[in-house]
């Protein structure tokens, strides 16, 4: 086994801030593990100099393919729409933010971009409070009926949404629910892959911390609130991320129970500019904009995706 | 300690303690499953229901027997919508599981820049399909991307969306293209629990890379490549939003699919019972295909 590399940046950290040398220490050690993982991949198994420029050949190619879509994306919609031709519109120059200035003003972006968060963030807060109270009670209590609505859970997992999708709208349009926040969302927060992952979650901690905290005197909501929900960050996080995705994405159901124009999502509005006569540009500007949180819940939350889809085998 | 608690624990079974447990877990459950009763297991029962009657929105709502299913029978676009989404499924579902296969083999080891790849590849699985659409209309329109590209390689440089012999390949590739990722992180998580020295002693046995995938790997691969090819044709057999937002169907109901069809019969003549039943039709074709897929490659699990 060799050492680590020379100048690990642990001995001493550059700024006094808490978390940096926490920082450092944990690069450095990222660093050991993967010395000690390529050390001990015996020789034959090792890419050859060719190997290795073939699969840098193979994976720069695949990123490009990959990439690509976004890249134009964002270009053109950066052009002033006569330059939109291909091959020209390419290069990141002219540009403007003509575009955007027509998405913003003229069209109704504002607002479905409005209705998106309203409708991603308030479910999030629901689907992760609801999943977590049923997925400790699952996990940790006993109560009578707990196998038979846990079965009922798993059961309809297989079930399309489809099936499921018109008696809900049928329903939700009796209660005059159409066109409004609450129909769109309340429907969604019941949701069962989240309370499998909490279950699944919560089984895993020890007994010993809850009964310790009955012992000091702790009620359950307090238990609940100072002992379970800090333990699950991690998987509140990991979950928050998906359910925030899952319905800055969702188009089926939004498309049918916002049918005013003023109750559109993005991603139903952006459809509906792409069936009218909008300029390629304005569209792809819409595109962007409803693409900007994506990526950043997506950088911000990475860790927590590889580690949740790996997991789980949550559907992305 | 354990042995105190063993104890308690029995004996909570009955009296105040377990009680007050049982309240505080029907409790902490109640919220959550009267939302999964109202808004999942109800609709769900109610969807099989609904199939069986004339419900529209539009009034109506009574007992009809089985005329949805052999008005579907009948239907010559049902059978066209059946044939457009086995035809996608056919072609985007080996592709995605051949693109997840080869570059979770390929970034399988740790290198410089391994995690990097694997960030990039993820990316469309987390972007909408609607607002890629909107990028690969262009892409595949005349003159685009991609019909440029096709002129190079001396064939017609039309549009691929306005072909109906080439509009499902063009969906397909847009499927794949926004799907391998997750196949790769899943194959990849799959890939770590191989245990090293199956490999190790294939090679002192002088097996090439090529054996040791076949013989070692792949058959290793075979529950995760199971669990995907379930994922990936559910998931294609519910192909909507980049039909939707791409194609509208067309050209000449060249795209139009099973899910499609559901929409417009709920959601444009507003006609709900026979939507339900094209649901229904959608669900059964899946259990079908999730057995057929069982039996020839899960057959020895």
């Amino acid at each position: 086994m060799t050492a680590a590399p020379a100048e690990t940046p642990v001995a001493d950290p550059p700024a006094p801030a808490p978390l940096a040398p926490d920082r450092a220490a944990r690069r450095a050690e990222r660093r050991l593990r993967k010395q000690a993982e390529q050390d001990s991949v015996p020789h034959g198994m090792r890419a050859t100099p060719a190997g290795r420029i073939a699969r840098g050949a193979l994976l720069t190619v695949a990123a490009i393919v990959t990439v690509f879509p976004f890249y134009a994306m964002v270009v053109l919609s950066l052009k002033p729409s006569a330059a939109v031709e291909f091959p020209g519109s390419l290069l990141p120059w002219p540009v403007t933010g003509e575009a955007y200035d027509s998405v913003m003003n003229a069209q109704d972006v504002p607002r479905w971009l409005f209705n998106t968060v309203i409708y991603s963030v308030v479910s999030v807060v629901g689907v992760l409070l609801l999943a977590s109270l049923a997925g400790y009670a699952f996990a940790k209590k006993r109560f009578p009926g707990r196998e038979a609505m846990f079965w009922s859970f798993l059961s309809m997992v297989m079930v399309p949404y489809h099936v499921t999708m018109i008696p809900t709208f049928a329903m939700i349009a009796k209660m005059g629910g159409v066109d409004t926040y609450w129909g769109m969302i309340v429907p969604t927060l019941a949701n069962a892959q989240a309370v499998f992952l909490m279950r699944q979650f919560i089984q895993g901690l020890p007994d010993e911390l809850f009964e310790a905290a009955r012992l000091d005197g702790c009620s359950e909501w307090q238990i609940f609130y100072r002992i379970v929900l800090p333990l699950l960050k991690p998987i509140l996080a990991t979950l928050g991320v998906f359910v925030f995705l899952w319905h800055w994405n969702d188009f089926l159901w939004p498309l049918i129970i916002g049918q005013s124009t003023d109750m559109r999502t993005l991603t139903v509005g952006i459809a509906s500019l792409q069936q009218q006569n909008v300029p390629l540009n304005v569209v792809l500007s819409g595109s962007v904009i409803a693409f900007v949180p994506i990526f950043a819940a997506y950088l911000v939350g990475q860790r927590y995706f590889t580690e949740g889809v790996t997991a789980s085998g949550i559907k992305g | 300690m354990a042995v105190v608690a063993e104890p308690t624990r029995r004996g909570r079974r009955s009296g105040p303690q377990a009680r007050r447990e049982a309240r505080i877990g029907l409790l902490f459950v109640l919220p959550c499953f009267l939302l999964f009763l109202a808004f999942r297991f109800g609709p769900g029962v109610a969807g099989v229901l609904m199939s069986f009657t004339d419900y529209s929105l539009t009034g109506g709502g009574s007992f009809i027997g089985l005329d949805n299913f052999t008005r579907l029978w009948e239907d010559p676009l049902f059978w066209q919508a059946l044939k457009v989404t086995v035809l996608y499924t056919v072609l985007a579902v080996p592709g995605t599981l051949i693109a997840s296969v080869s570059l979770a083999l390929i970034t399988r080891r740790a290198f410089r820049g391994a995690r990097f790849f694997r960030s990039v590849f993820f990316l469309p699985v987390v972007t909408s399909l609607v607002l890629a659409a909107t990028v690969f209309v262009w892409i595949f329109s005349t003159g685009g991307p991609w019909s440029t590209l096709m002129g190079w390689l001396g064939f017609s440089e039309g549009s691929w969306l306005s072909d109906d012999l080439l509009v499902l390949p063009a969906l397909a590739i847009v499927g794949v293209w926004s799907r391998f990722g997750y196949g790769m992180l899943i194959l990849l998580a799959r890939m770590q629990d191989i245990p090293r020295e199956l490999e190790e002693a294939a090679l002192t046995d002088g097996a090439g890379p090529w054996q040791r995938f076949r013989f070692i790997v792949l058959p290793q691969l075979r529950p995760a490549l199971f669990f995907l090819a379930v994922i990936e044709t559910t998931a294609s057999f519910q192909v909507f939003d980049a039909v939707y937002t791409m194609t509208g169907g067309g050209p000449a109901n060249a795209s139009y699919t099973l899910v499609f069809q559901l929409y417009d019969a709920g959601f444009k003549y507003f006609d709900l019972g026979y939507a339900s039943a094209i649901g229904v039709a959608l669900f059964v074709l899946t259990v079908v295909v999730a057995v057929i897929q069982r039996l020839v490659i899960g057959k020895d699990q």
